[in-house]
């Protein structure tokens, strides 16, 4: 290919990459770098555009062969995961308001992201996801608001460490029996008998169970996002989620996963699902309940490789967009509090309805969706993946599935109950929130609108 | 094709008033109390006209609206008027006007959103009636929970919040079994038919084996059971009731009870026949033990909503028993019955409201000689509990009436065969109309008769407004005691149709 063939394949990640050198010479150059916001939001935007435009063209092609390939799904992935990274800079807004090496940071992960989704081999998969993470372990620092910052950050950092090895060990036993790093061994090894590759395949699954939180690998996931700042936990709740889902979908690609990674992929997203839930009800911090909230979406989301391999891209995908899209929503549309403890505490929600009747509303409809109440966007992507969960033949798994979902209802209404029915709590000093999380917030409102009102329409161009 | 846009028009307009009420300021209270009345009279002229124009002798549905909502599942917004939901559907664009005067003078914090949450809940139960795609009645009947959580939770009584979370978490754990049974519903469609549909009429094409009915038939029925209440599902219903602010006790006795008892008239029954002739005898005995419990727990209680709260599981346990009985007559009844309780009930807990918002408590014993402080008050009050008895000329008695009948007439036959069970049912089932005059009577004497007392006396009498919402309720009850022709004869064949798929024969015969 020709160097310029290649700048256009790589459009997203050269755009992304464009940013980061912007923002770094303007970090050498200026002291205070206030227009940070602008040059990572432009550069976001313009790569979430591109790829939507290599999308739209249907455009294929191998830049790297064996390492790197572009693919109309891998566009879409791209896109939409990069949209969902525009509301996360906005909320920035407030808490690292001059801080070039937030957007940076950000920048850099969002790049490794889109690496996984073009990769062809282990080693381009593996670039991606640590250059995806590494970031982030630097985000949950650099917010230290709390002298809890820093531990959640090494507890981060560590098992996310044991996750990369679990990896690397898994990619080297594929890679002993096949000798190859292409990730189709991957497919390959689901359908073989071979000890080896089983082996390989189930160290992988467990070290992406790991990175998605997954029962009992999620012992990081509260301390992280109870340890970072709101836009931190807002992009590890969805962007690392999404980047890691779909990292694992290009593995299993249309594979039919069958005996015996399926026990292995229903039990423990399951055990998820139940005790991400219940777990969930005993929290009196808004962060580390949607953590737990994230471990038992975490388990509806690894439900979905169970169905059927076609429908697979489109139920993971819409699941993404539905929950990314609520989970956003309410963390832009979180009061300001006196400090970040505070702000955190669910107790600050008491009585918003009074206080900001939009910011109540909007958290309310984020929790009624990612309780999977109908009509929010929530239950549709829920009953799509529970449709191919028992149209793949796992009936049982199905319904408990759903009862471990009826288990969280609990926790997202008690929210609601605090924001409508508990009187005004009048220690909280009322900051006006900013227009950035207000712009956030509305940037996630309409797309949760059209999907509420017109789910067939999103559905068939997924 | 106009007929048709004027249902939608019904159905959104309550989207409409949302939306209207948005523009509205929320410290112009006034305003947002006649703007949610006017939109709501508007919506029951619409509805009335809709009922003139539904044609009795025509089967199936009327006019309907098919158009494609998420086509690669084969979800159709597909609404429609047909002889089991008309009545109904009158039912709650009747009582809409009347929730919301009713709650003038009672609703004072909040005022914007609780006529939101208004509107909202009387689109999801209009809604959950004229659909006729499983997908979309789901999310109707789903979306209702949420108003309902919010209208007993921030208007409610003291205990409001462990009352409105006992209401969700009840209601949305039959929920989730029927959202699974649903899935498995339409997939069992798709693999046997290759048709992906979750319309009505398709699915109830399908032939299951009875092992599989009985299972989706448990589900479906578990979530439309707690509903309705049925014992043992029930207590969530006392709790929510006296919690709950007038308006929201209306609305739930009104009309959302029915949607348990619709629900298994619609879909429940017809959908698994098999399943529930199988399970007839267990129904039986349930909904006749539900007439029974549910009345004699009204007889002891102190807290005048309580009373009426446990005769509406006494109420609806007839309409089980019409249903089940699966005799025209008695299915005839049960329609009657559903519309007759919503009456009723409704206009009991706007009555126990008004007379709150005058004196403050709910305890029966506090009250004495209403009729010599409140004779206007005191007439209406009469007239609903004799209603309620199932006197004749009103509403009460056209519903019990013909569901006793129904019980009967199927029973006897079967007792003639050597089952005598179900004449047992019939027999112990005419207990509940004693025990409801006992209780009903007992309430009304210690209320209105005796040595003259109220807490917060001297108390004013019915204003006009309230006097007006009353007569039309009173209207309501006497013109289907007295003309229940004309409402029976839109549901006969819809009655004949149920009959006819449960059983699994059709049986000639009238309702009249």
């Amino acid at each position: 290919m020709s160097w310029l063939a290649v700048l256009t394949a790589l459009a997203p990640e050269n755009v992304l990459l464009a940013g980061i050198v912007v923002l770094i010479v303007m970090e050498i150059v200026t002291s205070k770098a206030r227009s940070s916001l602008a040059v990572s939001l432009l550069a976001v935007a313009a790569s979430a555009a591109a790829a939507a435009l290599l999308y739209s063209g249907g455009y294929a092609a191998t830049p790297f062969p064996g390492h790197y390939s572009i693919d109309p799904a891998g566009s879409l992935g791209k896109a939409i995961v990069l949209a969902l990274a525009l509301p996360v800079l906005l909320m920035s807004r407030e808490d690292f308001a001059k801080d070039g090496q937030f957007h940076i940071l950000v920048l850099s992960s969002l790049y490794g992201f889109c690496l996984l989704l073009s990769s062809d081999s282990f080693l381009t998969l593996f670039l991606g996801l640590e250059i995806m993470a590494l970031p982030v372990y630097v985000l949950v620092l650099l917010a230290f608001k709390r002298p809890e910052s820093p531990e959640a950050a090494l507890k981060y950092l560590i098992l996310g460490g044991t996750a990369t090895a679990m990896f690397l060990m898994g990619v080297s036993l594929l890679y002993g029996g096949s000798g190859t790093l292409s990730i189709s061994v991957f497919a390959a090894g689901l359908r073989s008998a071979d000890t080896m590759a089983t082996a390989g395949v189930t160290l992988i699954l467990l070290a992406f169970f790991l990175k998605g939180a997954i029962v009992p690998f999620h012992a990081w996931a509260p301390d992280a996002y109870e340890g970072a700042s709101i836009p931190v936990t807002a992009y590890m709740a969805t962007i690392i989620k999404a980047g890691v889902l779909l990292a694992a979908l290009r593995l299993f690609g249309t594979e039919v996963v069958s005996r015996p990674t399926d026990d292995l992929l229903a039990f423990l997203p399951l055990v998820s699902i139940v005790w991400g839930n219940l777990a969930a009800m005993r929290q009196t911090s808004f962060r580390r309940m949607i953590a737990y909230s994230s471990i038992a979406h975490a388990g509806y989301l690894y439900y979905a490789f169970l169905g059927d391999g076609a429908t697979r891209l489109q139920a993971v995908l819409f699941y993404l967009v539905a929950y990314g899209l609520m989970n956003l929503l309410a963390f832009a549309s979180l009061p300001p509090g006196n400090d970040d403890v505070s702000r955190d505490r669910l107790d600050n929600l008491k009585g918003l309805f009074q206080r900001k009747p939009f910011s109540a509303l909007m958290i309310g409809m984020a929790m009624l969706s990612l309780a999977g109440i109908p009509p929010f966007p929530g239950f549709v992507a829920k009953f799509l993946i529970f449709k191919n969960v028992m149209a793949a033949g796992y009936t049982v798994y199905a319904v408990l599935g759903l009862v471990g979902s009826y288990l969280g209802i609990y926790f997202y209404l008690r929210v609601i109950q605090y924001m409508f029915m508990s009187a005004d709590e009048p220690a909280v000093a009322s900051r006006v929130s900013g227009r950035a999380a207000l712009g956030a917030g509305i940037l996630c409102l309409v797309p949760v609108l059209l999907v509420t009102v017109f789910p067939g329409w999103v559905l068939a161009r997924l | 094709m106009a007929d048709a846009m004027l249902l939608n028009l019904v159905l959104f307009l309550p989207v409409v008033g949302i939306l209207l009420l948005l523009f509205v300021p929320a410290k112009s209270e006034g305003t947002i109390r006649w703007t949610t009345f006017w939109v709501m009279v508007v919506q029951l002229v619409l509805t009335t006209v809709l009922y003139v124009h539904y044609d009795a002798a025509v089967p199936g549905l009327q006019f309907e609206t098919r158009l494609p909502w998420i086509p690669a599942w084969g979800v159709y917004y597909q609404i429609g008027l047909d002889g089991y939901n008309i009545l109904l559907v009158l039912l709650t664009a009747f009582l809409g006007p009347l929730v919301v005067a009713g709650a003038f003078s009672a609703i004072t914090k909040d005022v914007k959103l609780f006529y939101a949450m208004v509107f909202l809940i009387q689109f999801a139960m209009l809604g959950t009636f004229v659909a006729q795609d499983l997908f979309v009645f789901y999310l109707f009947w789903e979306t209702m929970l949420i108003p309902m959580f919010l209208i007993i939770g921030i208007w409610g009584g003291e205990r409001r919040i462990y009352a409105t979370i006992k209401f969700f978490l009840y209601t949305a754990f039959g929920s989730i079994l029927m959202l699974a049974a649903v899935i498995y519903l339409v997939y069992s469609l798709q693999t046997t038919t290759g048709v992906t549909s979750f319309a009505f009429a398709d699915l109830n094409r399908m032939q299951l084996p009875l092992s599989v009915q009985l299972v989706l038939l448990s589900a479906f029925g578990l979530s439309f059971a707690i509903k309705v209440p049925i014992v043992p599902f029930h207590t969530w219903l006392p709790d929510a009731h006296v919690e709950a602010p007038t308006a929201g006790s209306v609305i739930l006795a009104g009309v959302l009870l029915k949607m348990g008892t619709y629900g298994f008239m619609k879909l429940g029954f017809p959908l698994f026949p098999d399943a529930t002739r199988y399970l007839a005898p267990l129904i039986m005995a349930l909904a006749v033990i539900s007439i029974i419990y549910g009345a004699c727990l009204a007889l002891v209680q102190n807290d005048i909503k309580k009373i009426i709260a446990y005769s509406s599981i006494s109420h609806l346990g007839y309409v089980m028993l019409g249903l089940i009985s699966l005799d025209l007559i008695g299915i005839q009844g049960a329609i009657i019955q559903m519309v007759s309780h919503g009456l009723t009930a409704a206009g009991l807990f706007l009555m126990v409201g008004m007379i709150y918002e005058r004196c403050h408590t709910r305890e029966l014993s506090a009250y004495g000689g209403l009729a010599k402080l409140l004779p206007v008050y005191s007439v209406f009050f009469m007239i609903l509990t004799l209603a309620s008895i199932g006197l004749p000329t009103t509403s009460g008695f056209t519903g019990e009436f013909l569901v006793l009948l129904g019980a009967f007439r199927s029973a006897w036959p079967l007792h003639v065969a050597g089952d005598t069970l179900p004449l047992v049912f019939a027999a112990s089932a005419v207990l509940g109309v004693v025990l409801g005059a006992l209780y009903m009577l007992r309430f009304a004497q210690t209320f209105l008769f005796g040595a003259a007392k109220a807490p917060h006396a001297p108390v004013v009498d019915l204003n006009l407004r309230e006097k007006l919402i009353l007569a039309a309720i009173v209207a309501a009850v006497f013109a289907i005691g007295l003309y229940p022709d004309e409402p029976l004869r839109k549901t006969e064949l819809a009655a004949k149709e149920f009959q006819q798929r449960v059983t699994g024969v059709p049986i000639p015969g009238s309702a009249r």
